[in-house]
């Protein structure tokens, strides 16, 4: 059973390698989108939680709408028109966080509003091939939980490394390394947690197809 | 004096924006478009960083103006539609590049600048410096400093990080690293580097 279902990923290695957008292809540590908002605003959760639930509103209804809105459209104008939506339904994301969450949202500063040409949302312009609904449904839906995964990660382990704190309840005595709040630190843990996925997913690899040989 | 300081107002403005709140290396603005850039290798930086300082430096002026009208409001929710309307600003902007363009078509390269005008236009830097000088209170001149400054400095951080590869993207770097991993690690040592000289991490 086991032997069968290594087989079976090992024939699709590639296939599953480019569509999990969740795991194996996460649009952050593999493809190096949205590192904008990772690698500054998100040094604590409650920065990545304002920006998860952003995000969240934002990214499927962009992709669906302008999916739909780009099918008459000229190429070299799409570009404005998945921004365009973007920026319109950024209104109704604004006033969810500010319900959500009050003035806590100006901790995030620009990156919040930043959002609406975040290469995570606005990206499927550049291909020329127009997207399905049914897909631009399925892939903006992976896309978000892949890059709600990669922000909160990261902003946990940045706010237990620079603060020693977890949603601000203290963990450690003091912060084991307060350089992780920074950009520079940011680029330091995103680029080491991209490492580390790309080790893992090299291992799973090698695993499947040793599993799979095994006569 | 008069002429003076106008002048050393752009140049101060300018240089900030290049080195010590360098858009990338300060505040990671559109460094998800320069890891692709570098990866690809296909892009010609020097169309590239034309149409983005042209793009940047126009929707600045516009957007200088419109946020002021928007600002001005007594509204408690105006900072929704900010993004809206500088959007809105950058496509004013984009459309009058893009026709530039096709009247010039004979004469420069239309299709590469047509290419590659989207990519410059709808782009964190762009955005993220009208935010920037727009909630910041900058005067036009300042405005109009920082946004010149800012595209400069982004592509000079494009050249950068693009000579970089050539160091470390070789057979000693274990296969987990190669790749997009190493490349934000040597961003994050040039973005220390900018912090060392700073001496203080830019508001966001």
């Amino acid at each position: 059973m086991r032997r069968n279902l290594s087989v079976y990923l090992s024939e699709n290695m590639d296939r599953l390698m480019r569509r999990d957008r969740f795991f194996f292809n996460n649009p952050v540590f593999l493809q190096g989108l949205g590192l904008a908002p990772v690698v500054v605003a998100a040094y604590d959760l409650h920065n990545a939680l304002v920006l998860s639930l952003a995000a969240a509103i934002l990214l499927t209804p962009t992709r669906v709408i302008a999916a739909l809105l780009c099918r008459r459209c000229y190429l070299r104008f799409r570009g404005a028109v998945y921004t365009l939506t973007a920026a319109v339904i950024y209104i109704a994301a604004w006033f969810c966080c500010q319900a959500v969450f009050g003035v806590g949202i100006q901790s995030v500063g620009l990156y919040l509003p930043m959002l609406v040409v975040e290469p995570i949302i606005i990206k499927r312009y550049e291909r020329a091939k127009q997207e399905r609904l049914s897909t631009a449904l399925r892939k903006g839906l992976l896309t978000t939980a892949g890059f709600l995964l990669a922000l909160l990660l990261t902003a946990a382990i940045r706010e237990l490394l620079g603060a020693g704190t977890l949603l601000g309840a203290p963990v450690f005595s003091g912060a084991p390394l307060p350089m992780t709040q920074l950009t520079c630190g940011g680029f330091f843990v995103v680029g080491l947690l991209a490492a580390l996925w790309r080790g893992m997913r090299n291992l799973f690899k090698k695993i499947v197809t040793m599993e799979a040989n095994t006569k | 004096m008069t002429i003076l300081r106008p002048v050393f107002t752009f140049f101060l403005y300018a240089i900030l924006a290049i080195a010590a709140q360098n858009a990338i290396f300060s505040r990671a603005l559109g460094v998800s478009r320069l890891v692709k850039m570098v990866e690809d290798g296909s892009v010609e930086l020097f169309k590239f960083g034309l149409l983005l300082t042209i793009v940047q430096f126009f929707s600045s002026l516009l957007g200088y103006f419109v946020s002021h009208l928007l600002l001005g409001l007594d509204l408690s929710f105006k900072a929704a539609f900010l993004p809206l309307v500088l959007v809105l600003c950058s496509v004013i902007v984009f459309l009058l590049v893009l026709l530039v363009i096709a009247l010039a078509g004979s004469r420069i390269a239309a299709r590469d600048y047509l290419e590659l005008l989207p990519m410059a236009t709808f782009n964190c830097c762009v955005i993220g410096t009208l935010l920037l000088t727009t909630t910041g209170g900058y005067t036009l001149l300042q405005t109009l400093a920082f946004s010149l400054g800012s595209s400069v400095g982004y592509v000079l951080a494009v050249i950068l990080v693009n000579e970089g590869q050539r160091k470390i993207q070789n057979r000693n770097l274990p296969a987990a690293f190669r790749g997009l991993p190493i490349t934000l690690i040597y961003i994050g040592i040039l973005a220390l580097a900018i912090y060392g000289f700073t001496g203080h991490a830019p508001a966001i």
